[in-house]
């Protein structure tokens, strides 16, 4: 890669999202610190893990200290590696394969400074041919620091007939931190595998999200998602990208709560670029307060027969939210099948009136309207998952209807 | 006496839509209330659970001694007054079965019942899908109709639930009145179809023809349905007015 056009692309913002001056943060601060551990422990309980989750997390990233406790026990028997991306960088020669593969360093100005300065921190996970690895992975990275660039570079690769349940929590502390993360995650599922991926993010008014994911998915693969945001931010921005070759497929879910008065750009993008490849992206929106949701969806299709279909719900709760629903679908072959459902509503009173025809007061007819907007069954995760996602979910509806 | 209605008077807003409705129903009775579109009957049900924007703007509602003609819809549910509504609405997201659950967990309901109900009306294979969500007009019917009386109701106010639907469902639904009768609960029902009146016949207390926002006449089954059978619904009209029990 030539530094020269990376260092160029510092000052490129991204096409989605409000731009970010990033002299606001500390980037490339090599403070030595603390963990605070109090602030841990707020974060895990903001992310709906629980104690019992938090003592068997696989990989913990606090600002940039790593606190990997169950780190290699648990994944030995497995013969699968969970390291520091830098120290797999370092030790395993075929691993730099994987490194800046799916994702140019020059995409943007978060791209570009991950690559600079982050210095390869963030986790590296490989998952040896035909291993299923049965308990999910958790891994953890947050930030307890003030004015600092959380810049890290994640890579998956779950090799042919493998599967993998990774579940990955962002977050701050509730307090002020004015911080910026950045995540670059570059994740390969390879023949036949399956990669289910569950990304759930607290964060705070005054963090700068910009998440930046490909996945890159061989023929017969699987690569399902459930992302869920309900905390307040100043700004987030992602638009993960999904590449499917043929046989593979995709469903992506996300939820995203919308409270303050935050600005969440939040896409997702499949291409089916291989012979019977299909996807599918769920997407549900509640915007609360003065929140503005972009909700950004494309399936495109350049090999057909091929199939993909996006869903996209948003529900108004707020006298001054806003959502925006921007489902795309884009085809160059005569094969392919794409199609697109998208709708904005309120809480209808027929809906709330009628479950209190039931015997639910007015308070838990929103709550149980709010609850079942905001769930999208996704029977592929495992029932641990499921469990977080569900505890996360009952955490938003009992703050969003007090 | 269970529900009383005394001079009970309905209005839309500023619109009156019935006025001066009486009828007095006790435990483990049926009664019919039957008219033609827009006679009132759905405002009647819906204002009698307190369902808005249906108001009672005079008159009493009095159920088991008391007034609740102003309680909110959910204190009269739990009091045990349900509805079944016409046109359910679709709430993505609830699952069925779950829904159920929450009820029974609610009303304390003995599983014996909710099975008996299950298999009357035909829904077990509902309960995964999310409320009234791509159901046929008879699935979503059904599964009303049990949600209604799965609860084990002192009354149960069933707003037209042969409307649209096919003959087999008719009669599951008939058969589920039966179960709640037989449990001892009483049942209003509305329609403006004879199917059902005569699947129900042996349990019917009496006939309420509500027309031009009033009950004109209220007679036993053979009093009413005989002349509706042979001169129409709207024949029958000019012949029924002013008897009322």
């Amino acid at each position: 890669m030539n530094r020269d056009e990376v260092l160029k692309a510092l000052t490129k913002p991204s096409p989605h999202g409000p731009d970010v001056d990033l002299s606001r943060f500390d980037i490339g601060s090599q403070t030595p610190e603390t963990v605070d551990e109090r602030g841990v422990e707020r974060i895990t309980e903001r992310l709906g893990f629980g104690s019992q989750v938090f003592r068997r997390v696989d990989y913990l990233q606090v600002n940039e200290s790593i606190v990997a406790k169950a780190m290699s026990e648990k994944l030995v028997k497995y013969g699968a590696v969970v390291l520091p991306t830098y120290e797999a960088l370092r030790k395993l020669d075929w691993a730099t394969s994987y490194s800046w593969r799916l994702i140019e360093p020059t995409v943007d100005k978060y791209t570009a400074a991950s690559y600079l300065y982050g210095r390869e921190y963030g986790f590296f996970i490989y998952v040896p041919p035909g291993t299923k690895v049965r308990e999910p992975i958790y891994t953890c990275l947050f930030i307890t620091k003030k004015n600092y660039a959380q810049l890290l570079h994640n890579i998956v690769v779950v090799d042919e007939g493998a599967e993998l349940n990774l579940i990955t929590g962002c977050g701050v502390p509730d307090q002020p931190t004015k911080s910026l993360h950045v995540g670059i995650s570059e994740f390969y599922v390879g023949r036949g595998a399956k990669l289910t991926y569950t990304m759930i993010h607290a964060w705070a008014p005054d963090m700068v999200v910009r998440p930046r994911t490909a996945v890159d998915v061989h023929e017969g693969g699987e690569y399902v998602s459930y992302y869920v945001i309900y905390s307040p931010v100043e700004s987030l921005q992602t638009y993960p990208k999904v590449y499917l070759r043929d046989r593979a497929k995709t469903t992506l879910n996300s939820v995203v709560v919308g409270t303050g008065s935050s600005i969440y750009d939040v896409g997702s993008a499949i291409i089916l670029k291989g012979r019977e490849s299909s996807g599918e992206i769920l997407s549900r929106n509640l915007g609360r307060e003065n929140s503005a949701i972009y909700a950004r969806s494309r399936i495109e299709s350049v090999v057909g027969p091929s199939r993909g279909h996006i869903e996209c719900l948003g529900l108004v709760d707020g006298p001054n939210a806003v959502i925006e629903s921007l489902p795309e679908i884009s085809s160059s072959t005569p094969e392919a099948v794409l199609t697109h459902e998208a709708a904005i509503g309120k809480i209808s009173e027929d809906q709330i009136s009628y479950l209190m025809s039931k015997g639910f007061s007015e308070e838990e007819a929103r709550a149980a309207i709010i609850k079942g907007f905001l769930s999208i069954e996704e029977p592929k995760l495992p029932h641990q998952i499921m469990e977080i996602i569900k505890r996360t979910i009952e955490y938003i509806v009992s703050r969003a209807t007090g | 006496m269970l529900l009383e209605l005394r001079n009970v008077g309905v209005a839309i807003g500023a619109r009156t839509v019935l006025s001066n409705i009486n009828m007095k129903v006790d435990s483990r009775e049926l009664h019919v209330l039957i008219g033609p579109n827009g006679s009132g009957k759905t405002s009647l049900l819906n204002a009698i659970m307190g369902i808005k924007p249906y108001e009672v703007v005079n008159g009493q509602v009095i159920f088991m001694d008391v007034d609740v003609t102003r309680e909110p819809p959910h204190l009269k549910a739990r009091r045990g007054i349900a509805i079944a509504h016409q046109l359910p609405p679709v709430l993505k997201g609830i699952v069925a079965g779950k829904f159920a659950d929450e009820l029974v967990r609610r009303y304390g309901v003995m599983k014996i019942y909710v099975d008996t109900l299950l298999e009357t009306l035909d829904v077990r294979y509902l309960l995964d899908r999310y409320l009234f969500d791509k159901m046929s007009g008879g699935e979503r019917k059904r599964l009303e109709m049990f949600l209604t009386l799965l609860v084990r109701p002192k009354v149960a106010l069933l707003d037209e639930p042969d409307s649209g639907v096919d003959i087999d469902s008719v009669e599951k639904m008939s058969n589920a009145i039966k179960v709640a009768l037989n449990s001892g609960g009483s049942v209003v029902l509305v329609t403006h179809s004879l199917h059902m009146i005569k699947l129900l016949r042996d349990h019917i207390k009496f006939v309420h023809v509500l027309y031009g926002g009033t009950i004109i006449h209220s007679g036993l089954y053979d009093e009413v349905v005989p002349t509706i059978e042979k001169h129409g619904l709207s024949g029958a009209l000019s012949r029924l007015v002013g008897g009322t029990h």
